[in-house]
């Protein structure tokens, strides 16, 4: 089968970008300055309890040895300990990634929808005012900092309507998914901001793209209206690129919940990862990049898969 | 407006009318019962003597208590699970008298197996407690401990292998918690994350990355608090902190920049609290470098600064201007040192005497930021235009805090800006390890590697005799050298800044940045 073949081929390339990661990130944090070690124990650190402790965080051996040792645990499944927080690396990251994959998958929602809509409106209804409006806002969405839309929402639904709450995932004492549902909305909104910005400008160009083909004449001399026209032939057709941003958009919403999630104080893997950084927490770096790179390859692969199902006339051929 | 807009409108306005007041409701609990904590960071750990962080201690202190501890507002240690203590002359014992009938939250006794338990465990490698645990500061703080004696189950005796004089302060620190033996040899590596102490709350659940809850402790040995439950929750955007504040989530926030503090204190809802926290900002000299080898150079440099337009411009009034390390209002502050008060041309007069009329040019490095750091980057601006007004050229090097002090101990820094938190009121917290000249670094943190044998005498008799007013003399006298020599710009002592809503009262803070919650309430 040769779909089989070309999923086979592509897990096995995934393989190899994984280890090609795991090595750059590996040796990143190895040579940036800064250790670990010191961090933990701040200014008052003596040699003696630091030579100790980068003992106990195993940071004496040789980089390749240290690389090695690293890599086989990982293939036992064992991560490590976080070096700050104390516990293991893999429950604290897939606990976080939930998170952030609820964030980034409430994001994606609000930016397909919105940026669909915006687009096809714009493209169906071409230099009108709902067209100069739409591209305007997404200009706007496009262009807006994601920290600093984060904080004018806060500000204008949490500080002073006092509709929505201002961060956090749960309410203090509290939760339950609508109280989560609540907590979701404002940084989905921020995050989703600037796709939906993209994805409307691209869903406009597609569709203006597929007005003037000739299907699309046929299917209106049948006597089809404007509606129906643009909902049979017009949106399959146009959606193939969209489908390709939105795919594109998902690593660009991941890098993006960094930012959303600090400004939200939402408990994901992007802030993990900042923290774990700046405290050099190696075994939290490494093990938080390979899931998230993992993660953004497969997203890659589902983006190309979903092609053969969108358009027939798409296969892959290994 | 199009029947579709208005459609998406209406409906976002039901969500939000639908879901937002659920964001706000406490289930099940009066508001006046519970108190909500905002942190700047998640705690990574509760058990005190595993934390090398503030937003962890601040936490895991509600719950593991020490057998000492300053009593309320004050900077006096006092009784707390220890009822008395006495030290023996020679300065090597220190026995003290536990609280009778005191349990832990898990219904096990405190008693003086339990302290012995609770400090073994950091400094016995062989024990098997040790593995259980991740200690940092352990040779910083018992490094002296020989021998800990359980003399009857209310009496334990710590039997030191040479005389220091702040180990009473050392008790106090929150690394001295007791812990319930039973219930860390049940959890094991999971005790830091589910402490059991004596303290008057108990630790009641931590939701990752969203909060830690704590709940009234049934069986605290003290009057018991008003408050039922307390929630710590935490986000890193200073912003993010404030607006959950302003919008009624959190109810008692702090570390917050000085620009924040000024608009919050003229409004009625929320109540600025300033307390001073033993903390001194400063410059630090290489005094084995080029021009700074020379006193006159040091001190010309301290004239030159202008610390008082930096606490009221800078930083707004949340510091005061330091004339030495030590904090004023502590036993050991010396008001009668050598100060600099801002004289440039004081300063220029001092340079010319040195031979450098004509100023000279260092580096100067500067974190970006950093715990306690206040807000290094802008004073350090102040401080290079302030050195550039006598002739000297002080060229800025930001960097990461990681970065920042693994370079520090190359000794190759001219200038470098730093602080330091004893959250001790004894001197020698400060005195020893910056200044003594076995701290130089990498060894410690003496990184101006001031070297001076008189005062290096000084601090060792300051650490042998246990007599506190003979000590207040030595310190007194090690002060006045310090500041004349001086090794450092001495810059500020940081005011802690805590904003709550007006309604919550009856807490305090302690010297050594703690918030005490014991006593709070809402009105």
């Amino acid at each position: 089968m040769r779909g089989g073949a070309f999923l086979a081929q592509r897990l096995v390339a995934l393989v190899w970008v994984l280890l090609g990661i795991s090595i750059v990130v590996f040796l990143v944090l190895r040579l940036t300055p800064g250790d670990p070690a010191m961090l933990l124990l701040g200014p008052v650190a003596t040699v003696d309890d630091l030579s100790r402790l980068r003992r106990e965080l195993g940071l004496t051996a040789p980089l390749y040895v240290q690389y090695a040792l690293w890599l086989g645990r990982v293939l036992h499944g064992d991560f490590g300990r976080s070096i700050t927080m104390h516990r293991p690396v893999l429950a604290e990251a897939f606990l976080k990634l939930k998170a952030t994959a609820l964030l980034t998958g409430a994001a994606l929602l609000v930016s397909s929808v919105v940026g669909i809509a915006a687009g096809v409106l714009a493209g169906w209804r071409r230099n009108s005012a709902a067209d100069r409006l739409s591209m305007l806002l997404a200009l706007v969405g496009v262009s807006v900092p994601v920290f600093w839309l984060g904080i004018v929402l806060i500000y204008v639904f949490s500080v002073w309507l006092r509709l929505l709450p201002a961060g956090g995932m749960h309410s203090p004492f509290g939760g339950g998914p609508l109280d989560t549902l609540a907590h979701l909305i404002l940084p989905a909104v921020t995050l989703g901001a600037a796709s939906s910005g993209i994805v409307a400008r691209i869903t406009r160009s597609s569709v203006l793209e597929v007005v003037h083909q000739d299907y699309m004449r046929t299917a209106r001399a049948k006597g089809l209206r404007d509606g129906q026209v643009l909902r049979r032939h017009g949106l399959k057709n146009a959606l193939i690129p969209v489908i390709t941003i939105i795919g594109v958009q998902m690593g660009f919403l991941l890098s993006g919940a960094i930012l959303t999630e600090t400004v939200f104080s939402w408990p994901g893997i992007g802030t993990m990862l900042v923290t774990a950084i700046l405290s050099r927490d190696f075994p939290t770096v490494q093990g938080g990049v390979l899931l998230v790179a993992g993660l953004f390859v497969l997203v890659n692969l589902a983006t190309d898969l979903s092609y053969t199902l969108l358009d027939p006339r798409i296969r892959y051929e290994s | 407006m199009t029947v579709g807009v208005r459609r998406v409108l209406a409906l976002l306005a039901a969500v939000t009318l639908l879901f937002g007041p659920i964001a706000f409701s406490h289930p099940g609990l009066a508001a006046d019962q519970t108190l909500v904590v905002g942190l700047v960071a998640e705690p990574v750990n509760l058990d005190p003597a595993q934390v090398t962080d503030f937003n962890s201690t601040r936490a895991g202190r509600r719950v593991v208590e020490t057998l000492i501890d300053f009593a309320p507002g004050s900077t006096t240690l006092g009784p707390n699970l220890a009822t008395s203590w006495s030290v023996s002359p020679d300065g090597l014992e220190y026995t003290f008298k536990l609280r009778p009938n005191v349990k832990f939250s898990d219904g096990t006794p405190m008693n003086a197996e339990a302290v012995r338990f609770s400090i073994d465990r950091q400094i016995n490698g062989e024990s098997a407690a040790h593995k259980l645990g991740w200690f940092p500061y352990a040779n910083y703080n018992f490094g002296t401990v020989k021998d800990i004696v359980v003399v009857d189950d209310h009496t334990v005796k710590f039997v030191l292998k040479e005389p220091r004089a702040s180990f009473l302060g050392i008790m106090q620190g929150a690394a001295a918690g007791i812990v319930s033996p039973t219930a860390y040899n049940k959890l094991g590596k999971d005790f830091a994350t589910q402490p059991v102490g004596t303290g008057p709350f108990k630790f009641a659940g931590w939701d990752r990355g969203n909060q830690i809850l704590m709940e009234r402790n049934p069986n605290y040995w003290g009057k018991a608090p008003r408050l039922q439950k307390i929630a710590f929750r935490w986000a890193s955007d200073t912003q993010a902190l404030l607006a959950q504040l302003q919008n009624g989530t959190l109810d008692l926030i702090t570390d917050l920049p000085p620009d924040s503090i000024a608009a919050l204190d003229k409004n009625p809802q929320f109540t600025v609290v300033k307390h001073p926290a033993i903390h001194v900002w400063y410059v630090g000299m290489n005094t084995t470098h080029g021009p700074l080898r020379d006193k006159r150079v040091r001190q010309a440099l301290n004239y030159a600064v202008d610390k008082t337009a930096i606490t009221r411009d800078v930083l707004k009034g949340t510091a005061i201007p330091a004339i030495s390390p030590i904090n004023p209002g502590t036993w050991g502050y010396n008001p009668d040192v050598t100060r600099y008060p801002y004289n440039p041309a004081k300063a220029k007069q001092l340079l010319a005497e040195a031979g450098f009329s004509n100023g000279f040019t260092v580096n100067f490095w500067v974190p970006e930021s950093g715990s306690g750091m206040e807000a290094p980057v802008a004073m350090a601006t102040v401080i290079q235009a302030n050195l550039k007004a006598i002739g000297v050229t002080a060229n800025i090097q930001t960097m990461e805090w990681g970065s920042y002090l693994k370079r520090l101990t190359t000794r190759e820094q001219d200038l470098f800006a730093l602080s330091w938190a004893a959250g001790q009121p004894d001197p020698d917290f400060v005195l020893y390890p910056l200044f003594h000249s076995s701290q130089w670094t990498p060894n410690g943190p003496n990184r101006a590697l001031y070297k001076n044998d008189q005062f290096d005498a000084l601090l060792d008799a300051g650490r042998k005799y246990t007599d506190q007013a003979l000590r207040k003399k030595i310190y007194f006298q090690a002060e006045k050298l310090l500041t004349d020599d001086a090794p450092w710009i001495f810059v500020d002592h940081q005011l802690w800044v805590m904003v709550t809503k007006s309604s919550v009262k009856g807490f305090y803070l302690g010297a050594d940045q703690d918030i005490h919650v014991n006593t709070a309430y809402r009105q």
